[in-house]
């Protein structure tokens, strides 16, 4: 698994929110129901002293820390201050960043994943869904009943897509090793490209499922770099051009980034696409 | 958000970057009052957000003479289906040579990515492509306050150094403006100066607020009603209604309709936590459209209370038959209220899909 595991410590922000609370409960029973450490601290500027789900609130993330061991954070603060709170968190000194926050202005995401990096923290999302490693770890709010522990690794820029195609591969009993929404804006922070060469490093995983979708082209440039056999799933064959599908990031623009080319290039990379979500199990047995 | 030329140039010449002198009218008669305080050559430019404007007729030359009897040409056309309804009329400017300046977000990078051009007045991508060494990039962070001058100086190449200071300004519009894209095509050289002569400034739909943008597109009544319901909703053509949650599983639907034979008439993301009011408006809306034959509703997530969706579905009421996928919370409660209805509930999304399609064949 990559970017933590049972002994990782969480700390919540914007954990005194409807979201924030409501997840933090969510991942303190998968923590529980596996013996990892889970969600240790919340912040919300001015709430300190309160508890969400018997867990402790701090004014700020330097705060927490001095009570608490914890190298992640999980982001459930509003988008206006979201950016905020990733420069906080990274300030802070803690290595990893999961914004599931949607509809933070793009010139904030890209400030803060700046100052992020220049502090070495890694930044996963923003508007993302979180990370799964099946028997250690939930950062974020994926639903856990539908993983099962294994050696494939999945990165997409979906949410509820990637639960759909994680319930493929496990009636097809092809276990995950880390799930990892990546998030559906323009500018995220951790790509394609930067997760895949951790998968490289992990000897647990064996191949990873990359689902994209319209607009961009991470997911190209993610195959490009990967040094781990990948299978791929292209959303939005069907979009129009110059439409926002749903996600900010969702749209062809300028004749660019439309699914027919992009799965064009994947193929023509040598990379096995599939048509469909059912069809990811069986293209992944093809390769292992 | 595209913001419409005159505003963008506004915005560039509260910068400090020259622009034409130029006036805005929203009739023919409007001109005749302004015509005394304007040079002898005008062009009038129909303001309309659409691309290749020129090319469909949006934008005409007169001089001072014809120039209300232009206009009035102008206002009564459509600009690829868009009526006019505003017209920047500006001078004709004495043009040496035309650049390509612009700034953008870019995704790759997650930096700002500024692009400069020796030839302007035509598609970037155009002269990317036929003339490659003509066009210079350059990645700079957006914590950066101001371009670097080795930075202005690389993107200039031979150009004249009096461009220059354009690269700032502009750098600054699409910093303040959260700008996703802050162009000037062309940039122009004239005796009287640098000057912008068309302008393109897309902003953030995130930042509108805090740039108190007000939002006045021209939406039709059921893109309004799911803006209102805070749905993320498209229009297509085809006969079968989709409502899915989250953006990526709804496209997906929608590509498995396609693949089947069918057409989707819409793209409907209800987003989290669909509850029964939600569903309810979600399915009347997708009902409403004409051609709709069939309803796809296909909900997937920890989080969704299947029985919630179910009494949304059933007491919207509607003529067309909902064919639902149903995982989540609460699912044998959702599945039964569904079943007693007669409601088709196939396991699959691809099934779904499939009973869908057959339908509306």
């Amino acid at each position: 698994m990559i970017f933590g595991d049972k002994k990782t410590g969480l700390i919540v922000t914007g954990a005194t929110g409807n979201q924030g609370a409501f997840h933090i409960a969510l991942m303190n029973e998968y923590a529980k129901s596996i013996g990892g450490r889970g969600v240790v601290a919340g912040v919300t500027p001015g709430k300190a002293g309160q508890e969400v789900h018997g867990v402790p609130v701090y004014n700020s993330i330097r705060d927490a820390m001095k009570e608490h061991d914890a190298s992640a954070s999980v982001l459930f603060v509003p988008a206006f201050a979201a950016g905020d709170s990733i420069m906080e968190s990274a300030s802070a000194g803690l290595s990893l960043v999961v914004a599931i926050t949607e509809h933070i202005p793009v010139h904030d995401t890209m400030k803060a994943i700046s100052y992020a990096k220049m502090n070495d923290c890694a930044v996963i999302g923003p508007n993302c869904p979180g990370l799964l490693s099946p028997g250690e770890v939930k950062m974020g709010i994926m639903p856990a009943q539908l993983f099962k522990r294994g050696h494939i690794g999945v990165i997409s820029r979906s949410g509820t897509l990637t639960y759909e195609i994680v319930d493929e591969l496990t009636r097809a009993g092809l276990g995950q090793s880390t799930v990892i929404g990546i998030g559906g804006d323009p500018v995220i922070g951790q790509t394609f490209t930067d997760v895949l060469a951790r998968f490289s490093e992990d000897h647990e995983t064996k191949a990873v499922v990359i689902i994209g979708e319209v607009g961009g082209a991470l997911e190209e440039e993610g195959a490009k770099s990967a040094e781990i056999p990948i299978v791929a799933y292209i959303a939005g064959i069907s979009a129009p051009p110059e439409k926002r599908m749903g996600h900010a990031g969702a749209i062809i623009e300028g004749g660019e980034g439309d699914a027919r080319s992009k799965i064009e290039r994947l193929k023509a990379m040598g990379v096995p696409v599939a048509s469909r979500p059912s069809e990811v199990p069986r293209l992944i047995h093809n390769l292992i | 958000m595209k913001i419409l030329e005159y505003e963008a140039k506004r915005v560039l010449g509260e910068s400090g970057i020259k622009i034409p002198k130029s006036v805005l009218i929203r009739s023919p008669e409007e001109l005749g009052a302004q015509l005394p305080s304007l040079p002898e050559n005008l062009v009038l430019k129909a303001q309309v957000d659409v691309g290749g404007r020129g090319k469909a007729g949006g934008i005409l030359m007169a001089d001072k003479a014809v120039a209300v009897e232009t206009a009035k040409d102008l206002f009564s056309r459509e600009i690829k289906h868009i009526p006019v309804k505003e017209v920047l009329v500006e001078e004709q400017l004495e043009i040496t040579h035309e650049y390509y300046l612009s700034i953008a977000v870019d995704r790759s990078t997650k930096h700002s990515l500024l692009l400069f051009a020796d030839a302007g007045g035509v598609e970037i991508e155009k002269v990317a492509k036929e003339n490659p060494d003509a066009v210079r990039r350059a990645s700079l962070p957006l914590i950066m306050h101001d371009v670097p001058q080795f930075m202005v100086r690389d993107l200039l190449g031979n150009a004249p150094k009096e461009l220059g200071p354009v690269i700032n300004q502009l750098y600054h519009v699409f910093q303040e403006k959260d700008a996703l894209l802050a162009e000037i095509n062309p940039l122009v050289t004239t005796p009287a100066g640098v000057m912008a002569a068309d302008a393109k400034l897309i902003v953030d739909d995130n930042a509108l607020k805090r740039q108190g943008i007000t939002v006045n597109r021209d939406l039709t009544d059921r893109e309004r009603e799911a803006e209102r319901h805070g749905f993320s909703y498209v229009e297509l053509d085809g006969t079968i209604g989709v409502i899915g949650n989250g953006a990526g599983l709804t496209m997906s639907t929608l590509d498995l309709i396609e693949y089947y034979g069918g057409r989707a008439a819409n793209f409907l993301d209800v987003g989290g936590g669909a509850e029964q009011e939600r569903v309810m408006n979600a399915v009347r809306l997708v009902a409403s459209v004409p051609s709709v034959k069939a309803i796809v509703v296909n909900l997937l997530g920890g989080i969704t209370r299947c029985d919630e969706v179910a009494k949304g579905i059933i007491s919207a009421g509607i003529t067309q038959p909902v064919i639902v996928r149903l995982a989540g919370t609460n699912e044998a409660e959702g599945r039964k209220l569904l079943s007693d209805k007669g409601y088709q509930m196939p396991d699959t999304m691809e099934q779904v899909v499939k009973v869908a399609v057959e339908m509306t064949r």
